[in-house]
């Protein structure tokens, strides 16, 4: 068995009293598209920003590569992760917010280079060719000296992606990127997951409400409920068997409401 | 609600400073204080009535359809917040009476702190006014309520608590500027400790009980206006 | 109203002029002391330290919850008694900066907590050093509400520098007062300090509302 890109040992997160996280084990295979899917506060979205390291956990090691992420050895043993090894485990991983989180005083570019430039140490030019190379990628070639308030919000997430991307993570994290779109922009962002999803080049974690959409690309779907995985199987299985009541209920909620 | 640890501790310094005070030196300049505290009190009460009367009546009329209405209260907020409150009250103290009007020191400083505030209020309460949702307003319209009814009856009483905390800061600032009312010869908190420094010299203890003084004020109205903000918002669903 | 012109032009107005530029210079010096002021409080409080952060916080408040006159006061009172010995003009500019650097420290921070967090999220997912995360990203964000705020209390401060008139600095309204007392006519050097700190606010409240449009449209898109 190879070590998987992504595991939770154990995880727990709690807000006061509120358990959001508990003793979750997760795993995620290199170049696997996993979509989490369950009701709000079920601790799906906490998955990905304790990964994103965006906010600690309690207990528990998570693992990115077979290196700890929350951790860190040293020779007494595991010790919390010092902000060094943080931000150098960190840089294998990219995050899309639901609410884009584009720079608004940075062109479309500038949003993609900074932080290549900054983090990965690359030249100026070298940045701008390949930050051109992934807006051209997600079809916003001709929009790179716009400012995201001059883009529609289909394009600001393309955008978004497009930095994630120049960042050249192994791992993208997606949180909900389609939930704050009017309708008629879902497509176009979903057609740019899409794409990365069938490259199978990236570790992909999705969080979405599209069942439609999770069903067609994932590789694993997972249902959280009360922070902890419920159920978990092939999209095929899961939607078209789901055999947890809790999940029966959620899936049969979402399909009514569409 | 967050109380300041040092409001509660200057609360008990200033009461256990008030029993020590029979005993030890402090006795010597503490009465005078406190009757400049008594003028201080005196002169903020006042003015704070003249201050949110005027908020509200200009504040409102900086909003009406006619224009003549919205001019003068246009003119009289920015005249009053654009001078300096110590002109403000020369003025009315030694400018005044040459146009036959005589006012007393204690009519002077009221007239001057709650007309400058008045100004400041305005246009806190404008911007409470306008930050009442516009759908009120236009539901309002639906149900066939005449315009005064709808702003007298929807609009202000939501304005009003989104008002609070701005007016309760300025009430602060306002209580702060009484400290200038020496300008028309009372003697408040800052005056008696000018003229207990000079004739007792102990600067640093008559100093730092007027302050204190103060600051427990200050601190009594922020006190105060959380309280009455979360009264008049508590059966509002915050919607975010 | 009893109004001469000749006292108005020959005594009052240039008096008034001399005057006007100290009220100017301490306006100008109390504001640059007091941005500095004003962004050590602000980093004082936000320490991690939490027993700097705590009497960071109290102090300002403290400084906010009573009155600049009686700060000038106690300076003016004080700062002799420990052997420094000021001219009354420095005092009220040190005073009037202490103060407000109380209030502009505030300004600093309502500013930084004014951008939003997906902001601090985005930089951290981009895996931005904690420098680069305020250079670039932070501040240029923060400035927008920053820059009309401070530009209001330098207003502020020119309608604050009438009390350093209370220990005899000769600024415009001590300089009215003194004319004042020595022809016993007050209504002409009164009402024009009036008109002078009214015209100044006027001119100056429109400096910072295009100011605040020229940073918006540099800064943000």
């Amino acid at each position: 068995m190879t070590e998987p890109k992504i595991r939770f040992d154990k995880v727990s997160k709690r807000y006061g009293s509120l358990t959001v996280l508990d003793r979750l084990d997760f795993e995620v295979d290199e170049g696997e598209v996993v979509t989490i899917i369950g009701p709000s506060g079920s601790g799906k979205t906490t998955v990905l920003r304790v990964l994103m390291t965006l906010e600690g956990v309690q207990d528990g090691v998570i693992w990115v590569s077979g290196e700890p992420l929350n951790k860190m050895q040293s020779k007494n043993g595991m010790v919390p992760a010092n902000k060094a090894h943080i931000r150098r485990i960190r840089s294998r991983i990219g995050m899309v917010f639901q609410n884009f989180n584009l720079f608004p005083h940075m062109t479309a570019l500038d949003n993609c280079i900074e932080a290549p430039i900054q983090s990965l140490g690359l030249s100026k030019a070298e940045a701008v060719e390949r930050a051109e190379e992934l807006l051209a990628m997600v079809g916003l070639a001709e929009k790179r000296d716009q400012y995201p308030s001059q883009l529609s919000g289909g394009q600001q997430q393309r955008v978004a992606i497009a930095r994630a991307l120049a960042m050249r993570p192994e791992i993208i994290l997606f949180d909900e990127p389609t939930s704050a779109l009017d309708p008629e922009m879902v497509g176009e962002v979903l057609s740019v997951i899409r794409a990365l999803a069938a490259e199978h080049s990236y570790t992909i974690l999705l969080v979405t409400h599209q069942m439609g959409f999770a069903r067609e690309i994932s590789d694993r779907v997972c249902f959280f409920d009360g922070g902890k995985i419920v159920e978990q199987g092939l999209p095929n299985e899961l939607f078209g068997n789901p055999q947890n009541s809790r999940l029966q209920q959620f899936l049969s909620k979402v399909l009514e409401a569409r | 609600m967050n109380v300041r640890y040092s409001a509660i501790a200057a609360l008990i310094a200033f009461l256990l400073g008030l029993a020590v005070a029979t005993f030890s030196e402090l006795r010597i300049f503490l009465p005078a204080l406190l009757r400049g505290a008594a003028v201080t009190i005196e002169i903020s009460i006042l003015s704070a009535i003249l201050f949110f009367s005027m908020s509200f009546i200009a504040g409102i009329g900086r909003l009406n359809s006619i224009r003549p209405i919205r001019w003068i209260s246009t003119i009289y907020i920015e005249v009053f917040r654009g001078t300096s409150l110590l002109v403000i009250l020369f003025w009315f103290f030694f400018v005044l009476p040459s146009f036959g009007v005589v006012l007393s020191p204690t009519q002077a400083a009221v007239l001057g702190l709650g007309l400058n505030f008045g100004a400041y209020g305005a246009e806190v309460v404008r911007g409470a006014i306008t930050a009442v949702p516009k759908g009120q307003k236009e539901a309002s319209a639906a149900l066939n309520l005449p315009d005064w009814k709808s702003t007298l009856r929807i609009v202000i009483p939501q304005a009003i608590p989104i008002a609070i905390p701005g007016l309760s800061n300025l009430t602060i600032e306002m209580i702060k500027a009484t400290a200038l009312v020496s300008a028309v010869t009372l003697v408040d908190i800052t005056f008696a400790s000018v003229q207990q420094n000079q004739i007792h010299y102990r600067t640093l203890d008559i100093f730092i009980v007027a302050m204190v003084i103060y600051y427990c004020f200050s601190q009594l109205i922020r006190f105060g206006g959380a309280i009455l903000e979360a009264r008049m918002t508590r059966h509002l669903a915050r919607p975010h | 109203m009893d109004w001469q012109w000749d006292f108005t032009f020959e005594v009052v107005l240039p008096r008034l002029w001399e005057a006007a530029g100290i009220t100017v210079y301490a306006t100008v010096v109390s504001f640059a002391f007091a941005l500095v002021g004003g962004l050590i409080l602000m980093l004082l409080k936000m320490s991690s330290f939490k027993p700097v952060s705590f009497v960071a916080s109290e102090v300002i408040e403290f400084i906010r919850g009573t009155p600049l006159l009686i700060q000038i006061f106690f300076l003016f009172f004080v700062l002799p008694q420990v052997n420094i010995t000021l001219p009354p003009l420095t005092t009220g500019i040190l005073a009037i900066a202490i103060y407000n650097s109380a209030l502009t420290a505030e300004v600093y921070r309502a500013g930084l907590q004014a951008v939003p967090r997906g902001q601090w999220e985005a930089a951290i997912a981009l895996n931005l050093s904690t420098y680069r995360t305020f250079r670039k990203i932070i501040i240029p964000q923060s400035l927008p509400p920053i820059i009309p705020a401070l530009g209001n209390y330098l207003v502020a401060i020119f309608k604050e520098t009438p009390l350093l008139s209370f220990v005899a600095v000769g600024e415009i309204m001590h300089a009215s007062k003194l004319i004042g007392s020595e022809y016993y006519r007050f209504n002409e050097a009164v009402t024009l300090a009036g008109i002078f700190f009214l015209v100044m606010s006027l001119v100056a409240a429109a400096l910072v509302r295009a100011t605040e449009n020229y940073v918006k449209r540099s800064i943000l898109h």
